[in-house]
């Protein structure tokens, strides 16, 4: 593609004047860098309009900016603690409304499950009575795991705990979907299980056992 | 959604309600629809809070769900309505122009809720009127119902969709989530209710200024035992509505500038009567006879009706063509063209945009090029009436910035430069986009730096609220001038200076940010109409 470089003198294509400027002129410079953050301008930014009603609709805007943190819906940051309690942090905690949404226009998933243990495993038991077999009872899985400790198993108390809710799901999934009413259950377990790994439990849906079967197929490990 | 877009839907965000939800309304702006798991790993937050920051976006209409097959629930983000975030001060303003103090309170506490029953926003607005007025007198809870009866009639206030009322629910397990139904007949139907009770005045004791703790202060007692007569009819703010009101404001505005007061007017009366029966996404409004606009002219305008007839026929034959003449009967039928108007508005923004930014003769050609549509280089030149060279360099400058764009026309099929025809013309829509992006860029620019400054001057501010607050508490408890003249200086002069200067940056950033997005609301609903026509 030299085309005829080097032959003669180069043709343009096109009327070169149109550009704007002819051959032989000196160009400006090529730029080497991004253009300036804070570029200058040549002409100065129109003032901004005032009066009456500018004036109050500012107001509204700053106090409206005001209000709206002392709302329920402003949801704090969780402050990590401090290494000194300070006394006046006490004194001067901003008081803010409770707000309960209404939870019949939500989806369920989204109400918060109660931690309180006793009450749970009040309900739990209340629910027990419409569910199958022993499995899905959180306080049996303690019962049995006492059980199993007493056999000297206890060091795989929480990895039967672990197979027990994978069991659990896998029974679970044949009738309902994770997010029904019924896995309520499982769900309160799930989340405990969850701050504890980093594993999504959905991960394992369908019957893996985990990281049961990845040591089957590695040969590496045999010194 | 640009990334212009979502950085100001992030700002405002926070200023509204904090990180958490923050983060989370960002990540499903960013990334559409999303399950409760998904979102809750992707953004590394722990479930509870992805739980209720959820809660608060869906409450104010910024994220709806969706019941997918298998009972997954999808939650999604509406960037369109979370910029809206930024127009809150005008509806409320709006609100007060056309209803007073009451309209003003009831749409304010609507969009600081989201949604809420009537009987509660009576039951508030009640409440923060009887507090400003004198002591001793209350204000009427019907007062404040027939407010909100006309906010809805005008269409100002609309309800938002119902949970379907379940007949039988043992027909299986409930399903993940109720799906929201409204029937449009119902939508500004207003239940019968009769609220009778007056505002309460919040009790001057629990309104303590020496710092008392305020944990102390039990909840405050809603009537929960009493059953609500409108429990489950939420009513939310109709921000078209309000969109409907700017835009006959600004034509109206338009035609006042360009001709005069009367025929203002008249264009204000033929919109208002227009206002209940063209759609607000129609290009024009429904043909009005010249003797209905007659009638309804209003009461202080006395102007006969050739003189009326004169107008019309000015306004119509007007190059702008905001008004144009559908047909002869009933003595001329008028319609507003409310797409052109728009186009029009739209364009005036960009000329102005122009002019400020490159000087007069840059708009001069910028005009020139927008009336003829294509031209040449030369052509440039010459009607404008510029030496070549500047006139070159400003194409070249208004090319670069994207104002202008370049139509190739070629002779030949091989499209050779020399060859080629290159003409520059004007796309108002593509400028127009342009245009918004960068008024997006400007919002936020002007947030981030409100808050810079802010946040500079955090220490000094604490300050200053420490002495007012002690001196607020020492004038309540009764204290001689010169202890407070103590006090006061405890900031000194230099200090009162910086604070001074803070304030009044502050008030020029906010002011810039609320003239801004009066820009932007044109620009969008050019767009915005555009769109709907193709």
């Amino acid at each position: 593609m030299a085309g005829n470089k080097g032959r003669g003198r180069a043709a343009y294509t096109f009327n070169i004047e149109a550009v704007g400027f002819s051959r032989g002129d000196k160009l400006p410079d090529v730029v080497l860098k991004p253009p300036p953050l804070f570029p200058d301008t040549d002409y100065k930014p129109v003032p901004l309009k005032t009066g009456e009603s500018e004036d109050y609709v500012l107001a509204l805007k700053q106090e409206l900016r005001e209000t709206v943190k002392r709302m329920p819906y402003f949801v704090e940051t969780p402050e990590e603690k401090q290494d000194i309690e300070r006394y006046s942090k006490r004194y001067m905690k901003v008081y803010k409304e409770e707000w309960i949404p209404d939870w019949r226009r939500l989806p369920r998933e989204l109400m918060p499950r109660k931690k309180c243990k006793k009450a749970g495993a009040k309900s739990k038991k209340a629910e027990d009575a419409g569910k199958g077999p022993s499995l899905t009872n959180p306080v049996d899985v303690l019962k049995k795991i006492e059980e199993l400790e007493k056999k000297g198993e206890g060091e795989k108390s929480d990895e039967e705990n672990e197979e027990k809710e994978g069991g659990k799901e896998k029974s679970k999934e044949g009738d309902d979907d994770e997010e029904d009413d019924a896995a309520e259950q499982e769900e309160y377990d799930e989340e405990e299980q969850e701050e504890e790994n980093d594993y999504i439990n959905s991960y394992f849906e369908d019957g893996d056992d985990f990281g049961a079967d990845s040591d089957d197929n590695m040969d590496e490990a045999t010194y | 959604m640009t990334q212009a877009e979502i950085k100001l839907c992030s700002l405002l965000l926070q200023e509204h309600f904090g990180e958490i939800v923050e983060k989370i309304g960002v990540h499903l702006i960013r990334t559409g629809s999303q399950p409760l798991r998904v979102i809750a790993h992707d953004t590394g937050t722990s479930l509870d809070q992805v739980k209720k920051a959820l809660c608060v976006l869906i409450q104010h209409n910024l994220v709806i769900y969706q019941v997918h097959k298998r009972g997954v629930v999808e939650y999604e983000a509406q960037c369109n309505r979370v910029l809206r975030m930024l127009r809150y001060p005008r509806y409320i303003y709006t609100a007060k122009t056309l209803y007073s103090d009451t309209g003003e309170l009831i749409v304010e506490e609507l969009l600081l809720n989201g949604k809420m029953t009537m009987s509660a926003v009576v039951k508030k607005v009640a409440d923060r009127l009887t507090e400003t007025m004198e002591d001793g007198k209350t204000m009427d809870y019907a007062e404040v119902s027939n407010t909100f009866v006309r906010l809805v009639d005008t269409h100002f206030v609309q309800r938002c969709p119902l949970v379907p009322a379940t007949e039988n629910s043992d027909t299986g397990p409930p399903p993940p989530a109720p799906t929201l139904v409204i029937n449009e007949k119902d939508r500004y139907l207003v239940p019968k209710l009769s609220l009778i009770g007056k505002g309460k005045r919040r009790r001057s004791s629990d309104e303590d200024a020496t710092g008392e703790p305020k944990a102390k202060r039990p909840k405050q007692s809603t009537d929960n035992k009493e059953p609500i007569p409108d429990d489950g009819i939420y009513w939310q703010a109709n921000l078209d509505r309000f969109h409907q009101h700017f835009r006959d404001q600004a034509i109206v505005s338009a035609v006042a500038n360009r001709m005069d007061q009367t025929s203002s007017e008249i264009v204000r009366t033929m919109l208002r009567m227009s206002e209940v029966t063209t759609p607000s996404g129609a290009p024009f409004t429904q043909p009005l006879s010249s003797n209905e606009i007659f009638r309804s002219l209003p009461v202080g305008y006395n102007i006969s009706k050739q003189v009326l007839d004169q107008y019309l026929t000015l306004l119509a034959d007007d190059p702008l063509e905001f008004v144009g003449k559908s047909g002869d009967s009933g003595g001329g039928m008028y319609v507003i063209n409310l797409h052109k108007a728009l186009g029009s508005l739209a364009t005036a923004t960009l000329e102005s945009v122009v002019q400020e930014r490159f000087g007069s003769r840059c708009a001069r050609i910028f005009r020139l090029v927008l009336q003829k549509k294509h031209l040449e280089q030369k052509q440039v030149e010459d009607f404008a009436m510029i030496p070549a060279k500047e006139a070159k360099d400003m194409l070249y400058k208004m090319l670069s910035e994207n104002f202008i764009s370049l139509q190739e026309i070629p002779k030949t099929p091989d499209h050779a430069p020399s060859r080629t025809f290159y003409l520059y013309t004007v796309n108002i829509l593509s400028a127009a986009r342009m245009l918004l992006h960068r008024c997006y860029k400007s919002v936020a620019n002007l947030i981030e730096r409100r808050q810079f400054e802010t946040k500079e001057n955090k220490r000094l501010l604490e300050k200053s609220q420490r002495v007012e607050a002690i001196i607020a508490s020492m004038q309540a408890t009764g204290a001689e001038e010169a202890q407070l003249q103590e006090i006061e200086e405890m900031i000194t002069a230099p200090e009162r200076q910086q604070l001074e200067t803070l304030k009044r940056n502050v008030n020029k950033l906010d002011a810039c940010e609320i003239q801004v997005d009066e820009t932007i609301f044109l620009l969008e609903s050019y767009i915005e109409s555009t769109m709907k026509r193709q």
